[in-house]
């Protein structure tokens, strides 16, 4: 079972499309209330790894094991229900809806075991906007609003669904430096009282570096590397295959 | 044997009909994104303007399809820009209403003016036949098959080796990479569109030739097409081919060894495995395989 | 804020129940003729009120529905004949079309778009050969007749409009429970971006298999009746794609994902077809044709999708100005 606080394992999992080895038998693990940080050049693998572990692409090999259950052959809504869940790299709103209702979906559904009739699930879908700070836009239909606000909206959607582990994927893209500021904030925040565990693909690396505890780096699908981020900047293989070594002079000091 | 070779000669003679009507329905599908409910009544108008020339001028249908097929080029190109081209981004429900409607229209016409009486166009040689390797071989009916062979290379030409033809290519199979080298794709979905149009009324000028028509034969033509092109791949155009010659070689084996009655069931079902099993179709993958 | 919902809550209850009583009352004062066209048109607003649910809120367009509508007529037939009541019959012939929705659905919802409507298509038109050639079952390709009444037409006519009546408001009761339901955002989830719904906890196959039997089962309803209303039923008629693009349209005009939205589409299209029959029946095609186009250009949110819309600006427009004055 989950010994030493391990609550994701991934085991040797691999995804060719055709000849192109998009992941290639890579492992980690992620430990409950750790934000590991998931960094690659462009074309990686982050992505897809993402895909593989909710399940909503197919393994070509390998097997995911969370709270110790084997999902490796689960569709994604029954890992969402028991707790393991990520947000989209491009969003996807649920278009003709308001920002509120988006949210209200992931409060009714998302994690199973608690209670999440109509009633209750309005409740959260309050708190959280609160937390995350969309009361104002609650009315407005997801075609109104600005691309930042809907990347707050879908991490708030997944907020409401009440999980375990989060796997964010690029969260920022498309944020200027202080919406950046802000939005480490409350991830750093939101993770402190929800007590989550997330898995944290970033290419700002100030980003990744500041909030992550662990970082493991991913080139042409392969782990190339894991540790802590001052390891991970030091690793001559990383700084190859990946920073270029001015570039990881500059974001490390930065 | 000699039975097996008839069957053989009339399915191949039917499929050759059946190939051009579907590859017209296919392009539109396939490529202009639109599934035209009202295809079937625009093969009909191009049958029904061949009977007017033909009654009128005593133009044969063989030379008066030029002209049918241009109006019907012209009406498809109007239709695409009028009525179907603004209301592209409300979906499925929109494009599929406003088809039918187009139908509705069509078929009121037809009716005002011909009635819903069946019509024949009989050419002075229409009776003519020759026998083939012991088959017997109607000469309308090989004229059409030849015919719409060389249409549909030389649609498949126009796709391939003209600057058009390769810009409906492009959007077909990346619209936005096209418009990023310049391509204008509302234009290209239109003359798509435009000549899938004009080949479904080619080949009601050329069914005049053979059978009789009414505005009945319309739910009939809408029938197949969808079975020709979901079996080919949409947008397909050897694929639609393929489609066509298969429909007619199983509903004339279909007619022969199950019943006729169960014709039509047959290739409605294998439409629906198709669909189910191998939607790109049961020929090639994508566009012109 | 909540009073005022709560008086609107009442009005609209009390509009409610007016509405229902003039209705059952209606009847009595009107003549044959007028009872026919309001019964076909609460029938149709049942069919456009199923085709509402599948596409209106979940996406997907059941082009082929009729063939659950022709199935609910089929098998009440032949349970009649049988000697069985109408009170048993039908509700049989709803059972069997959800069982068939059931088996279809599984397949046949993993298509979608384009591809989903066409395959409906297809395995109506398949449906509709074997009733064709089960000539000892069905009566074959001639088709079939109901036991006959024994009852003078008046009043026949009386109780099936009563009967399609209640079968219209059973069902916009339920639809609107559905929606607003918890199940109900999950089927509006799947028209919003299926992917995204399922990876965020709905079990998109069970909600689009069930959604579809529910819309079978009132469909089917509505086909038993009809049967039994005509008393003789033919496969290329009970089968017809016509039912359903009639249904179509009347959805779109009313407004699509709303409820109040089929019924009144309903309403409408049946007058203007009724008057286009009878006041210039050579053209009463292309005049339909046409009034489809023009109103699919210029209210394409239908008409009641169009007054909510409205409604909901002014609204954010007020709050807009709330915010300012309170600033
Ligand atoms: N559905 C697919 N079919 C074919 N190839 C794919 C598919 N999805 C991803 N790929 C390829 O797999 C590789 C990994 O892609 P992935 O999206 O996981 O990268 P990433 O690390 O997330 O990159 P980015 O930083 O750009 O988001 C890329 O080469 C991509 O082109
Ligand atoms: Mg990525």
């Amino acid at each position: 079972m989950s010994d030493n606080g391990v609550i994701l394992d991934v085991r040797s999992i691999s995804k060719h499309f055709g000849a192109l080895k998009a992941v290639d038998k890579v492992n980690f693990q992620v430990k409950k209330g750790e934000i590991v940080g998931l960094i690659g050049p462009n074309g990686a693998g982050k992505t897809t790894i993402t895909n593989l572990v909710t399940g909503e692409l197919r393994k070509t090999e390998g097997e995911v094991h969370f709270k110790g259950i084997n999902v490796s052959n689960m569709q994604p809504f029954q890992i969402a229900r028991i707790g393991l869940t990520r947000t989209y790299q491009v969003v996807k709103p649920l278009q003709g809806m308001t920002v509120e209702e988006n949210i209200l979906v992931g409060s009714l559904f998302g994690r199973s075991d608690r209670e999440n009739d109509l009633n209750s699930a309005r409740k959260t879908t309050h708190h959280i906007m609160e937390l995350v700070g969309l009361e104002k836009k609650k009315d407005s239909k997801v075609s109104d609003v600005t691309l930042p606000d809907l990347k707050r909206m879908e991490f708030a959607r997944v907020l409401a669904m009440d999980p375990e582990v989060i796997f964010l994927d690029e969260v920022m893209a498309g944020l200027n430096p202080s919406e950046v500021e802000e939005s480490m904030e409350l991830v750093k925040n939101i993770r402190a009282e929800k007590q989550l565990t997330i898995v944290y693909i970033e290419h700002i690396m100030k980003a990744v570096m500041g909030i992550s505890d662990r970082i493991i780096v991913l080139h042409h699908g392969q782990k190339i590397c894991e540790g802590s981020p001052t390891e991970v900047c030091d690793n001559p293989a990383v700084i190859e295959a990946y920073l270029g070594k001015k570039y990881a002079k500059e974001v490390i000091s930065g | 044997m000699g039975l097996g070779l008839q069957m053989f000669v009339n399915a191949l003679l039917l499929g050759g009909l059946y190939a051009l009507m579907g590859i017209g329905f296919s392009l539109q599908w396939g490529i202009s994104g639109i599934i035209n409910l009202s295809y079937g009544a625009m093969v009909l108008l191009g049958s029904y303007l061949s009977l007017i020339i033909f009654n009128m001028f005593h133009i044969d249908p063989f030379i008066s399809m030029f002209v049918t097929g241009a109006i019907l080029f012209l009406l498809g190109a109007f239709i695409y820009r009028f009525t179907l081209q603004p209301l592209l981004k409300g979906g499925i429900v929109f494009t599929l209403i406003v088809t039918f409607a187009i139908r509705l229209i069509i078929e009121n016409i037809i009716l005002l003016v011909w009635s819903a009486d069946y019509r024949t166009i009989r050419v002075s040689y229409a009776g003519s036949n020759f026998q083939f390797l012991g088959a017997f071989v109607p000469l309308t009916k090989f004229l059409t098959f030849i015919i719409a062979g060389v249409i549909i290379y030389l649609t498949y030409q126009f796709m391939m080796n003209t600057k058009i033809g390769k810009g409906i290519q492009a959007v077909a199979l990346d619209k936005e990479g096209a418009m990023a080298v310049g391509v204008d794709d509302q234009k290209m979905y239109l003359i798509n569109f435009a000549l899938g149009t004009a080949l479904g009324g080619v080949t009601g000028t050329l069914w005049a030739t053979i059978y009789s028509f009414s505005p009945h034969v319309m739910d009939v033509i809408i029938g197949r097409v969808f079975i020709i092109a979901i079996l080919g791949g949409l947008g397909n155009i050897w694929g639609a081919a393929a489609g066509g010659l298969l429909l007619a070689f199983v509903e004339t084996s279909g007619a022969i060894f199950i019943g006729s009655h169960w014709q039509e069931a047959i290739g409605l079902v294998i439409m629906v495995l198709v669909l189910l099993l191998r939607p790109h179709g049961l020929i090639g993958k994508k566009f012109f395989g | 804020m909540i009073a005022q919902n709560d008086r609107k809550l009442n009005i609209n209850i009390i509009l409610i129940v007016a509405a229902l009583i003039i209705f059952i009352l209606l009847p009595n004062y009107i003549s044959g003729y007028y009872t026919r066209i309001f019964t076909a048109i609460f029938m149709y607003a049942t069919i456009a009120q199923c085709i509402n649910l599948m596409s209106g809120y979940m996406g997907y367009l059941p082009f082929g529905h009729v063939m659950f509508f022709g199935i609910g007529a089929y098998i009440s037939a032949i349970l009649m004949k049988t000697g069985l009541p109408v009170f048993v019959a039908i509700p049989a012939a709803c059972f069997c079309a959800i069982v068939i929705s059931i088996i279809l659905g599984f397949p046949v919802l993993r298509l979608r778009g384009h591809y989903f409507a066409i395959a409906t298509i297809g395995m109506n038109g398949a449906i509709m050969t074997v009733v064709q050639n089960a000539t000892e079952i069905t009566g074959g390709a001639r088709g079939t007749t109901f036991p006959i009444i024994t009852v003078p037409p008046a009043v026949v006519y009386k109780y099936f409009y009563l009967a399609m009546f209640g079968l219209m408001v059973i069902t916009s009761l339920v639809m609107n429970m559905i929606v607003n339901s918890k199940f109900g955002f999950g089927i509006r989830s799947i028209k919003a971006n299926e992917d995204a719904a399922n990876s965020m906890g709905i079990n998109t196959t069970f909600t689009k298999v069930s959604t579809w039997a529910i819309a079978a089962m009132f469909t089917s309803i509505a086909g038993g009746l009809y049967g039994y209303w005509m008393s003789f039923i033919a496969p290329d008629e009970v089968f017809d794609l016509m039912f359903i693009t009639n249904s179509i349209i009347m959805m779109l005009i009313g407004g699509a994902g709303t409820i109040l939205g089929p019924i009144f589409g309903a309403f409408i299209v049946e007058t203007v077809s009724e008057v286009a029959w009878s006041g210039f029946m050579q053209y009463h095609l292309a005049a339909l044709g046409i009034a489809t186009i023009i109103i699919v250009f210029f209210i394409p949110r239908g008409l009641i999708g169009t007054i909510t819309d409205k409604m909901r600006n002014r609204r954010i427009k007020l709050s807009k100005k709330t915010e300012v004055t309170n600033v």
